[in-house]
């Protein structure tokens, strides 16, 4: 298992939110944790980047207990997260967010930046444009391409599809599925269930906090209870 | 090399500057204040400029080292070489310790400000209550406890001409460093620097310690070339107004922009001496308009007017 999250609580102040929440992934593959809104899946997320302290339980990512690591020490393990929200660097060019997200590794540089150029070429057509003035569809992509900058074993991708276009979703899933098929490990939470679980190989269904049901994405596509409750058929 | 030929030129041009005056004891006064400025106005880039944290402290810190060092050298009887690290320290010390705070309870950018104003407050009515050892409002006469080239106004020049090229020279190592690409990157965005793998709070407390040990180095060494240090020298209104202006007159984030700033704000201050105590009030109002107006600097608009290439 290069990521294993076990039996973790988590919460903000007096409020608990996640309540025994275990989930694992193994090297190459890809999983989705999918739910409604305000099930936990980003607590979930920053529970296991160090954003936020676990009440209880433990992360252990490629050998490494992640207990009590703050964010960056994460991120410079090869654990890297995108928030739903985007992360980027505003006011610089799509170029130079990609060469900061190369702060991990500088020496590799090069070498990730011909490749996520290669995989997003919109972000190549736009190098030196701000990445503020950026569509919502290429600003996550080059949120995704800042991560990948870092040269990560595991990507964390919180609802990536969130205020996108559906047309921008469908390309950037294409996209995601790219980088599966390259053998990187994912983690995905999504609202749009379909879409997470034909990437994925197992999924996860968070609700009110626990994890309620797991197995693979294609029999969750064709469970009747996801069914109902996700894919809005009877 | 190439990369540190502005250094060259700053140095070389300011080495200068003491034929031009030639040897008028008031301009040589002046050009002497122009560089402890320059030096604070490096050390306030570094801070507010590069990492984001509105240190409204700049005097108290300057003060601090100044006070420590003048009082240790008057009461203990210990030479300057011993005293003025001391005082370096305590405003390092200090510094570091305003912006570990700051980030631990994650202060925004105001309530740092007023956290350090507050500082300021404290320090000023410190200096005021601690009578038997600062002598209050009138101040301590340093004349005679420090290095005795800091009397005479020649190489007093040359002395501060130092601190602000070792200011200089510690700021390019460090942007050239991996923490100017970290910097780069937490003054855009600390969540996005953050997940990027850069450790945040060690590069803003690493900054506010190194800045506001070059602000005690000009504060303690000024305290003995005026000859008396007291609260006054170190207020508010004669410490961190004219640093901010210079700063955002010359341009945040540029190498030259504090260099070119500060020596502005010398000529304005020569401009506006003839309204006496309401200089302050031009100063506000130009700050204001800088805030408002002109919050990019002269180094960046003349790197886009004239298409130079500006460091």
């Amino acid at each position: 298992m290069v990521i294993r999250v076990e039996g973790l609580h988590a919460g903000y102040g007096m409020t608990s939110v996640l309540r025994d929440v275990s989930i694992e992934a193994q090297a190459g593959e890809a999983i989705a944790v999918i739910g409604p809104n305000g099930a936990g899946k980003t607590t979930l997320m920053k529970a296991m980047v160090g954003m936020l302290r676990p009440t209880r339980g433990r992360v252990d990512f490629d050998g490494h207990s992640l207990n009590g690591l703050r964010a960056f020490q994460v991120a410079r393990l090869g654990l890297v997260y995108v928030p739903a929200e985007r992360e980027l660097f505003p006011t610089m060019s799509v170029l130079e967010n990609l060469e900061l997200g190369a702060y991990r590794d500088v020496s590799a540089s090069e070498e990730h930046m011909r490749y996520v150029l290669g995989l997003f070429p919109r972000l190549d057509e736009r190098k030196h444009q701000l990445a503020g003035t950026l569509s919502g569809g290429e600003q996550q992509m080059l949120a995704i391409g800042r991560a990948l900058m870092a040269g990560p074993k595991v990507l964390l991708l919180d609802e990536p599809s969130t205020g996108l276009a559906p047309k921008a979703v469908a390309e950037l899933y294409r996209q995601l599925s790219k980088l599966k098929s390259a053998g990187l490990t994912i983690v995905v939470t999504e609202q749009q269930v379909p879409l997470a679980l034909s990437l994925t190989d197992r999924a996860y269904v968070l609700e009110q906090g626990s994890i309620r049901l797991s197995g693979r994405s294609s029999d969750l596509l064709g469970d009747p209870s996801i069914k109902k409750a996700y894919l809005g058929v009877a | 090399m190439k990369k540190y030929a502005d250094l060259v030129v700053v140095a070389v041009v300011l080495a200068l500057v003491p034929v031009l005056a030639g040897g008028s004891p008031y301009y040589m006064r002046l050009a002497t204040l122009a560089l402890v400025y320059m030096a604070w106005t490096v050390a306030f880039n570094l801070i507010f400029g590069h990492t984001k944290q509105l240190f409204l402290c700049l005097g108290a810190l300057a003060g601090s080292a100044a006070y420590m060092t003048v009082v240790f050298t008057k009461q203990l009887e210990l030479s300057p070489w011993i005293t003025v690290p001391i005082g370096v320290a305590t405003a390092a010390g200090l510094g570091a310790l305003f912006s570990y705070v700051s980030v631990l309870r994650g202060l925004g950018i105001i309530f740092l400000g007023i956290v350090t104003l507050a500082f300021s407050l404290i320090f000023h009515n410190l200096v005021l209550g601690l009578r038997q050892f600062t002598n209050g409002e009138t101040g301590l006469v340093s004349r005679g406890l420090g290095f005795p080239l800091l009397e005479q106004p020649m190489s007093s020049y040359y002395i501060f001409l130092g601190v602000l090229l070792v200011a200089l020279i510690v700021y390019y190592l460090l942007m050239a460093s991996r923490m100017g690409m970290a910097v780069r990157a937490l003054s855009d965005d600390e969540l996005t620097a953050e997940l990027s793998g850069i450790n945040v709070t060690w590069y803003k407390v690493l900054a506010a310690a190194v800045a506001s040990a070059i602000l005690g180095l000009a504060g303690s060494l000024y305290a003995f070339y005026n000859g008396i240090v007291s609260p006054s020298v170190f207020s508010f209104v004669s410490v961190d107004i004219p640093v901010l202006i210079a700063l955002l007159l010359g341009g945040m984030r540029t190498r030259l922009g504090p260099i070119i700033g500060a020596a502005a704000f010398a000529v304005i201050e020569e401009l506006v001496r003839p309204f006496g105590q309401l200089n302050v009030l031009v100063y506000g109002v130009l700050l204001i308009v800088l805030f408002v107006a002109f919050r990019e600097g002269l180094v960046p608009m003349l790197r886009k007017t004239l298409k130079l290439s500006l460091p």
